[in-house]
């Protein structure tokens, strides 16, 4: 699929995840790994846009491409704000899980999400950009 | 799809917020609106109508844990015909240890305050 550059603003979730579907469904995943996917993505963009952008008073876009092949169809998003490395933030850990609501914090389960709904994540920072990778292997069908 | 939310308040102090469409950070602000409006009116329950929600990203997993922490630990809250793929972001993430699931809106269960 073509790539797509889009303002790094909470507006364009909606096309994010239109984007992201398209490229699941081309790639034949079923609903339950189209849903996760884009669960993953939007999670990271979000965090992208909200503190990437804006809590550092930056402004941007976000490129989002894809790349399938026969075994794995990977979603990339690139960005340019401040730099955000999900594995530095604090994740929440199983015993956050089990807390009832009432005692929980309010940051993680994005991160926690994105992990979880895919099955290779990574987060490099390239120059001034940051990139932020999901793969989801595709299962051949058996001849 | 776009997202709406509508509340319905009953006599008997159950307040009832219907979900549609898309739950993502760009929309959870208009739940949270939803959530406070009803958090004013002191409900006994919060019942959150999930049937017609077909997607949720963790910004609206917030929003109930700002519920829970606006109403308070005696305010239970019900999520009623929740579909399968937002249930399962509800399980992964321990939520239904603090919440009801119910298939069905049933009234003896949730009414009976």
């Amino acid at each position: 699929m073509e790539t797509l550059t889009l303002a790094g603003t909470l507006d364009s979730l909606g096309a994010i995840a239109k984007y992201v579907m398209e490229a699941a469904q081309s790639a034949g995943l079923d609903k339950k790994a189209c849903y996760k996917l884009r669960l993953a993505v939007d999670e990271i963009a979000t965090n992208i846009i909200t503190h990437g952008y804006e809590e550092a008073g930056l402004e941007g876009k976000i490129n989002l491409s894809s790349d399938l092949k026969a075994s794995s169809l990977t979603i990339c998003l690139e960005d340019t704000g401040s730099r955000y490395d999900p594995y530095e933030m604090v994740t929440v850990e199983a015993e956050e899980l089990n807390k009832r609501l009432e005692e929980r914090r309010m940051g993680g389960l994005g991160v926690y999400l994105a992990i979880q709904g895919v099955d290779q994540y990574f987060y490099e920072r390239v120059g001034e950009k940051n990139r932020n990778i999901f793969v989801v292997n595709l299962k051949i069908a058996d001849s | 799809m776009a997202f709406s939310a509508t509340l319905e308040t009953t006599s008997n102090g159950i307040a009832k917020i219907s979900l549609f469409g898309e739950l993502d950070a760009s929309t959870a602000p208009d739940f949270k609106t939803k959530v406070e409006e009803a958090a004013a009116g002191n409900p006994k329950r919060l019942v959150l109508m999930m049937q017609e929600l077909e997607y949720m990203a963790s910004a609206g997993l917030r929003v109930l844990i700002f519920a829970k922490q606006k109403m308070g630990s005696s305010v239970d809250i019900y999520m009623v015909g929740t579909q399968e793929l937002p249930l399962d972001t509800i399980k992964k993430t321990g939520f239904d240890q603090s919440v009801y699931l119910l298939d069905e809106y049933d009234a003896a269960k949730i009414e009976n305050v």
